[in-house]
This record gives structure tokens, C-alpha cells and sequence, in this order.
């Protein structure tokens, strides 16, 4: 399981090219949903207003290297360490969960395009698992533990509401992925069939329900770091000075 | 409409859920982020907006006082033991202003848990809990007995 790739063992009733169809089409899903999201919630009008309104009220002007700095930092904090999160227990699962999906989908995309009938060399199907392992792990710490709503507001840890509707797809579309894989590699095969199809059935819920679940945060949460680091530095931001940047008083 | 969030900043920390006296700041069962239930309820104290570790609570003064386009901020920063409040408004003026939060170091005041439990005859005693000693003095000061004029 951990060295063989699964979709090679279905190549022979799922043709190749239907496979690579099904995956441009989820990424087409997402961009499209992506789009959607942004042009239905007026959250590109937003966005472009609100960096208008700093430019207008910036008390100096930064120039094109400290722009790049800011998204360099931006990249560096919001995206690629969460730093935003305050409670290091979210943020540790955030990460388990952001960079398991990367790895799980991107071997995903090598596999199902590069070695869709033959054996895929070992690593790609270790990382896949590691990845799906990833997901989760911080996927249900996250769900049974760290959601606001059960850790403050007193909800079950089995509630479900709409904005579970993410994290409830990506959990289903790993965690059959990998019951798929095991009963694959267990030699079921009409055990692995049925979960093959309820993986795929999840996956496409995953990524088709873009404009309704919270998978377009990935998009916007670093414009919004990026946007308040600029507000910071050009002096258009509301909020007082951060003690660090304070000297000697206001 | 006293506090709003800012959907775009929060990130469903629940922070204010946590704090709010009201209890009127819950979680969206849509977004999954904080909002305000209970607009009418809010008494504008600011423990949410102070507590947000993202910034994503405001506060929008009633028309009656605060003139629009003001703005009232605050930063709380915890380790540098400091509360910074900026004022905007509408004409352009700005003002500042910097607090300490308090005058010892975070997390160096003893819980009460941390102390002995008082004896029965403690709740007999005239004297509060800690005292004198946490008054750092010897014994309270007593005031002298009450003479009164017979007759």
C-alpha cells in the first residue's frame, strides 16, 4: 500500500484519459468556483476598494522593493507557517492539514498523468499516503477538538453545521482514499470498488462546492495579510502602532 | 450595531467568545467566524475588540454621539504589558494614546488557587483575604474608639 499506487490497479475498468479528464476537471472546478466566489461576494470589489482607500489616506509612500518585501514576508509568515493563528495547537493542525493536501494532491496529479497504468517509483505513492496520513491526523484533532465552535461555544464534537461542509468533504475524500488504497492492497476488491466510488463521490463534492465552502480562504487569507502589512507600512491603517515599531512613545 | 467583525480578518479564534459579557459574541454557522447576535445588547466595553488577536472587531459609535467617518482603535499587546488607543476623526485630527496594562510582569500575580485555603474563623474576621500582608503593611490601622457624650 505504502509503495504501489492505486489508481495503476484501476486503470483496467477507468481508462487513463478518463482519470486525467476527471482531474482537469476538478482544477477547472476550482478555479471557476475561485472565480465565482470572488465575483458573487463582491470580495474582488472589496479587496481593490479597500487598497484605493489605503493608497488615498497613506501618510507616505512605499516603493516597489518594499512591496515585494511585504509579499515576501507575507509568503513567508501568513502562508507558509500560518503565523496568524495565535493558539499554536490550530496552527500546528492548519499546517498537518495544508501541507498533507498539497502533497496528497500533487501525487495525485503525477501518478494519475505520468504512471497512470504502470508502477509509479515508490516515493510518489509514500508521499501520497504520507500526505493523506497528514491531512488526517490534522484534519480530525481539528474536528473533534479545535473548532471554535466545540472548543468555545460548547457545540457536540459530532455537530455538523454549514461551514463544516470543507473540512467534513476533504476529511470524507482522504479518509476513503486510503480505505480504498488498504482494500485495494488487501486483495477486496468489491469492498474496494464501493469505497472507490464513495472517494470519488467525496472528492468531487470537495472541490465542486468551491463557492459554498471555505476552500476559497486559501486564496484570500494572504491577500488580507498582505493588505494589512501594506496598511502598516504606508500609515493608512486604522489601528496604533505595534510596541516594535514604536520610539520612544507615540 | 455597536461591534462587527471584519469577516475577511477573523479567523474563528473564539476569543470573544470567550470574553464577552453579554454573551452575545458567537460563532457563524455559515463562515464559521464571529459576529455579533445581538447588536442592541452590546455595551460597547471593548473587552472583544481588545481580545481579538487579529483586529477584526470594531466598534461603530450610535449616530447620536460618534460622527461618521470616525474611527476608535485600540491594540492590546500583552507581552510589552501596553493598551495603544488611536482616534480618528472626521475633520482629520488624530490622536494617540499609549497605557500600561498594569505595573508588574504577565503572569507574575499569584491565583488565587495558588494560596492557602482560609480556617472557619477567617469568615468571622473583620479583615479581608491577604490583609495585611498583602497590603504590605504590619497590621490595618484601627481609628481610635468612638467617644460619645452621655446624657
Amino acid at each position: 500500500m505504502f509503495t504501489s499506487s492505486p489508481f495503476a490497479e484501476i486503470a483496467t475498468f477507468v481508462p487513463p484519459i478518463a482519470m486525467q479528464a476527471y482531474v482537469i476537471l476538478m482544477i477547472l472546478a476550482v478555479a471557476g468556483g475561485a472565480l465565482f466566489d470572488v465575483i458573487h461576494k463582491s470580495s474582488g470589489k472589496f479587496f481593490a476598494l479597500d487598497w484605493k482607500r489605503s493608497q488615498a489616506r497613506a501618510t507616505r509612500q512605499i516603493g516597489m522593493f518594499e512591496t515585494v518585501w511585504l509579499a515576501i514576508k507575507t509568503i513567508g509568515k501568513e502562508m507558509i507557517t500560518s503565523g496568524e493563528f495565535c493558539n499554536p495547537m490550530r496552527r500546528i493542525s492548519h499546517l498537518l492539514m495544508f501541507y498533507g493536501f498539497l502533497l496528497y494532491v500533487i501525487t495525485t496529479v503525477i501518478i494519475v498523468f505520468a504512471y497512470p497504468t504502470e508502477p509509479s517509483p515508490g516515493i510518489l505513492p509514500f508521499l501520497w499516503t504520507l500526505g493523506a496520513i497528514m491531512v488526517l491526523i490534522g484534519g480530525y484533532w481539528f474536528f473533534f477538538f479545535l473548532r471554535v465552535n466545540v472548543a468555545h461555544e460548547g457545540h457536540s464534537p459530532f455537530s455538523l453545521m454549514w461551514a463544516d461542509l470543507f473540512i467534513v468533504t476533504l476529511l470524507g475524500s482522504v479518509t476513503l482514499a486510503l480505505l480504498w488504497a488498504f482494500t485495494q492492497a488487501a486483495g477486496l476488491t468489491t469492498l474496494s470498488t464501493v469505497l472507490f466510488v464513495i472517494y470519488v463521490f467525496f472528492s468531487t463534492l470537495l472541490f465542486v462546492s468551491v463557492p459554498w465552502s471555505k476552500f476559497a480562504h486559501m486564496f484570500y487569507k494572504p491577500v488580507v495579510a498582505f493588505q494589512k502589512r501594506v496598511q502598516e507600512a504606508n500609515g493608512s491603517s486604522s489601528l496604533p502602532m505595534p510596541a516594535s515599531d514604536r520610539k520612544g512613545g507615540m | 450595531m455597536p461591534t462587527f467583525v471584519y469577516m475577511t480578518r477573523c479567523d474563528g479564534c473564539g476569543h470573544c467568545v470567550d470574553i464577552c459579557p453579554s454573551d452575545i459574541m458567537h460563532i457563524d454557522p455559515t463562515y464559521r467566524r464571529a459576529y455579533n447576535i445581538e447588536p442592541n445588547f452590546c455595551w460597547e466595553c471593548y473587552s472583544c475588540v481588545k481580545a481579538c488577536p487579529q483586529h477584526a472587531i470594531d466598534v461603530r459609535g450610535y449616530a447620536d454621539f460618534a460622527p461618521l467617518g470616525h474611527s476608535v482603535r485600540v491594540r492590546r499587546e500583552e507581552e510589552e504589558a501596553t493598551v495603544a488607543w488611536k482616534l480618528k476623526f472626521r475633520d482629520g485630527r488624530e490622536k494617540n494614546f499609549l497605557s500600561p496594562i498594569r505595573t508588574t510582569p504577565w503572569g507574575s500575580i499569584k491565583s488565587p488557587a495558588d494560596y492557602e485555603a482560609p480556617g472557619a474563623n477567617a469568615l468571622s474576621s473583620q479583615i479581608l483575604a491577604h490583609e495585611p500582608e498583602g497590603l504590605k503593611v504590619d497590621e490595618l490601622p484601627t481609628p481610635p474608639p468612638l467617644k460619645t457624650k452621655k446624657g
